[in-house]
């Protein structure tokens, strides 16, 4: 009995906080079924509403997990609190990480897009879609539209060794979605003519849509090494600039990809 | 607050009932209500969710772009979304599709409400009946029905990740039919686990028929999609127990969405009058006598009198269907092993302009889309009506009846069983914001 309740204490608590999103990053966790109760018997879970009923009280934990952009007032307050319990503060999904689909209207009409779904618009908070890294200092991201269970579960035991002693933080190998891709057997799509990031994204997740016949729209954002300029130069055969900017604008790469050239002088 | 004086209640005060935030539902809501006498005088939830404005950023976009952004609606049921967005343009562009294409379709919309209704029936509602408030703590206590709920949604998770590619967002499908299919050797596999799985689903049914409701009921009008032959889900038209009965194309005509000043959740009234009820509860109501035959069998010993107007039910009309989908999965996938799959890849279809509405069954009801496109295969205008949308104030009407019942109760407790109300209804936050 003493023994289980020196573990109990010992355990990392952790948090799963969501934001403005679909949770369908929450959901790609909780599809893990066994394996993911498994993770979490690693840790005491202080906030998971998705399960749980009681209250959170608000305590100090070791790692916070936020999924879901911090689009209103009210999830920013959610998101700066986390923080300052948290030891580490992680990012789940690409609505946290890069935008998500919410940042499509930052492109366009910004504001205005409101007036296009709600007749009465006063007093609703149509800002300007930012990722939490505006906001919070952020230690590590699970990236993609939604997350990969298997990477969670690469990654998470590496996490709470930094937690207990230290250990250092991962980092997801620079390496294109390709190689993923091309260990599967699967058939490039680019030598299709169907158009297909995959060669500039950073991969890990297992290239789940280029095998699926779905070129990669760049979920998982730009990899380090990622070379925008060739990626351009190859698409051209197969897509207008146009549809190259319209693609990018799904999961938030478009401004990551101008923030490339200027860098890169195009 | 309340005081009792031997069987009579009187309350001295006026009342205010505050739940700041329900767990275990999809997307963020609190709920408000004031009881004056006695009375209530109001019932209204407070949802607590950002807008993503997703009809507003597709306006413009692409049509390919739609089932795409549109599924990300819902990290639950994106299959519904993707497959009502991908119906829509077809109809708006009179594409036709085969019948393989179909059957695949059909087969990943029984998934869907395999898994999600496994996952709110188990995981987010039963906790309520056993009095229990945490999950953690439910799966300790009930092993066994765990690993069968658990195994239930595997079986609803595999059949999307095959077909669809993917469980949380597919990717295969798209407008004409599928980019890739699977093999004759993944269907069979595919049958093999769902006829494991059916006396599984039997065995968590007959344990949920030991579980008690609370005693509740409110004539409404039941609507949801009805079809020849068959369960509808994947297709249909709109009908009603009080006599409705129309195309698709007509819903708007019968169903008014408008918005309250300051509300972010639209809402929907039949004739723009009155509220009304989807999901499984009305979809088991109309079409019982089309449920797969397991279903009718296990329908019946419930011994509910139809029509049924406990909304309590509607967490064991959900498992009936889950039997309905794990059976009827299994013979569509039979099918489908003695049809040619490759007529379900996408043929060359010509992109023009038009404009049609679209409806599935999806988990917690009707979901309607339209759509209008120009003639280059850009997006002009789009609507999206949720189940969740449609049933709102049908909810908070109800919970304005339920309340005086439970009036004596001690706070906790009466807090308690509200969210029990609200969790049985399976709202989905998220989708009724989009």
């Amino acid at each position: 009995m003493t023994t289980e309740i020196i573990q109990e204490i010992k355990k990392p608590k952790i948090a799963i906080v969501s934001l403005t999103s679909c949770e369908g990053c929450q959901f790609a966790l909780l599809d893990l079924g066994e394996k993911f109760l498994e993770a979490m018997s690693l840790v005491e879970m202080v906030d998971f509403r998705l399960l749980e009923d009681e209250e959170d009280a608000g305590e100090s934990i070791d790692i916070g997990f936020v999924e879901g952009n911090p689009m209103t007032a009210a999830n920013k307050k959610t998101l700066l609190e986390l923080r300052k319990r948290s030891k580490l503060l992680v990012v789940i999904g690409n609505c946290a990480a890069m935008g998500g689909i919410p940042e499509i209207r930052n492109y366009h009409e910004g504001k205005q897009t409101v007036k296009h779904v709600y007749k009465y618009i006063q007093g609703i908070e149509t800002e300007e879609v930012q990722e939490v890294d505006n906001f919070v200092k952020v230690d590590f991201t699970f990236p993609g539209c939604p997350i990969t269970g298997e990477e969670f579960l690469k990654y998470f035991p590496i996490l709470l060794a930094n937690v207990k002693g230290g250990g250092k933080l991962p980092t997801i190998l620079d390496s294109p979605v390709c190689t993923e891709c091309r260990a599967k057997g699967n058939r490039c799509l680019l030598l299709d003519k169907k158009p297909c990031f995959g060669p500039m994204i950073l991969g890990g997740c297992d290239a789940v849509c280029p095998t699926a016949r779905m070129g990669c729209q760049g979920c998982r954002g730009l990899r380090p090494t990622g070379n925008v300029k060739a990626m351009k130069m190859a698409l051209k055969q197969m897509m207008t600039d146009e549809e190259f900017e319209n693609t990018t604008e799904i999961y938030g790469l478009k401004d990551d990809i101008e923030d490339w050239e200027k860098n890169n002088n195009k | 607050m309340i005081l009792k004086i031997g069987k009579k209640i009187i309350t001295n005060k006026d009342m205010q009932i505050k739940i700041n935030h329900i767990a275990k539902i999809e997307g963020h809501t609190g709920f408000m209500a004031s009881v004056i006498k006695g009375d209530v005088k109001s019932a209204k939830f407070e949802v607590q969710e950002g807008i993503r404005l997703i009809e507003g950023i597709l306006i413009g976009r692409h049509y390919k772009d739609m089932p795409v952004i549109a599924q990300r609606i819902c990290g639950i049921c994106p299959v519904v979304h993707n497959l009502t967005s991908i119906k829509a343009i077809e109809n708006a562009m009179k594409i036709e599709v085969t019948s393989e294409t179909e059957k695949l379709r059909a087969v990943m919309e029984h998934a869907q409400f395999i898994h999600s209704h496994a996952l709110h029936l188990f995981f987010l509602s039963l906790a309520d009946f056993l009095d229990i408030e945490n999950d953690l703590q439910l799966v300790k206590e009930y092993p066994e029905e765990t690993k069968k709920a658990v195994k239930i949604r595997e079986y609803g998770m595999e059949l999307i990740k095959v077909i669809g590619g993917r469980v949380v967002h597919p990717l295969t499908n798209e407008v004409g039919g599928f980019k890739k299919v699977p093999t004759l050797e993944e269907l069979k596999q595919l049958i093999l686990k769902g006829e494991e799985t059916l006396p599984i689903a039997l065995e968590l049914a007959a344990f949920f028929q030991t579980i008690k409701t609370p005693n509740f009921s409110r004539p409404t009008e039941y609507v949801c999609l009805k079809t020849k032959g068959e369960y509808a889900i994947y297709d249909g038209d709109v009908t009603s127990n009080k006599g409705l009965f129309v195309d698709v194309q007509h819903f708007e005509d019968n169903f008014h969405e408008f918005q309250r000043p300051k509300e972010i959740i639209k809402r929907v009234k039949r004739d723009g009058k009155t509220s009304y009820m989807v999901g499984a509860i009305a979809r088991v109501n109309n079409n019982h006598e089309k449920l797969s035959s397991a279903a009718q069998k296990y329908l019946k010993s419930l011994n509910f009198n139809l029509p049924d107007y406990n909304p309590f039910h509607n967490v064991l009309y959900q498992m009936v269907e889950v039997v309905h989908c794990v059976e009827d999965s299994v013979k569509l996938l039979k099918e489908l092993t003695h049809m040619d799959l490759a007529n379900a890849i996408t043929k060359d279809y010509v992109v023009r302009q038009g404009s049609a509405a679209a409806a599935v069954e999806a988990p917690r009801g009707t979901l309607y889309y339209w759509v209008d496109i120009d003639p280059k295969g850009y997006i002009k205008n789009v609507n999206i009506i949720t189940p969740t949308a449609q049933f709102l104030t049908h909810l908070e009407d109800d919970i304005a009846a339920f309340i005086p019942g439970i009036i004596e109760k001690d706070e906790k407790a009466m807090e308690r069983k509200m969210r029990a109300f609200i969790r049985a209804y399976d709202p989905c936050i998220s989708c009724a914001v989009h």
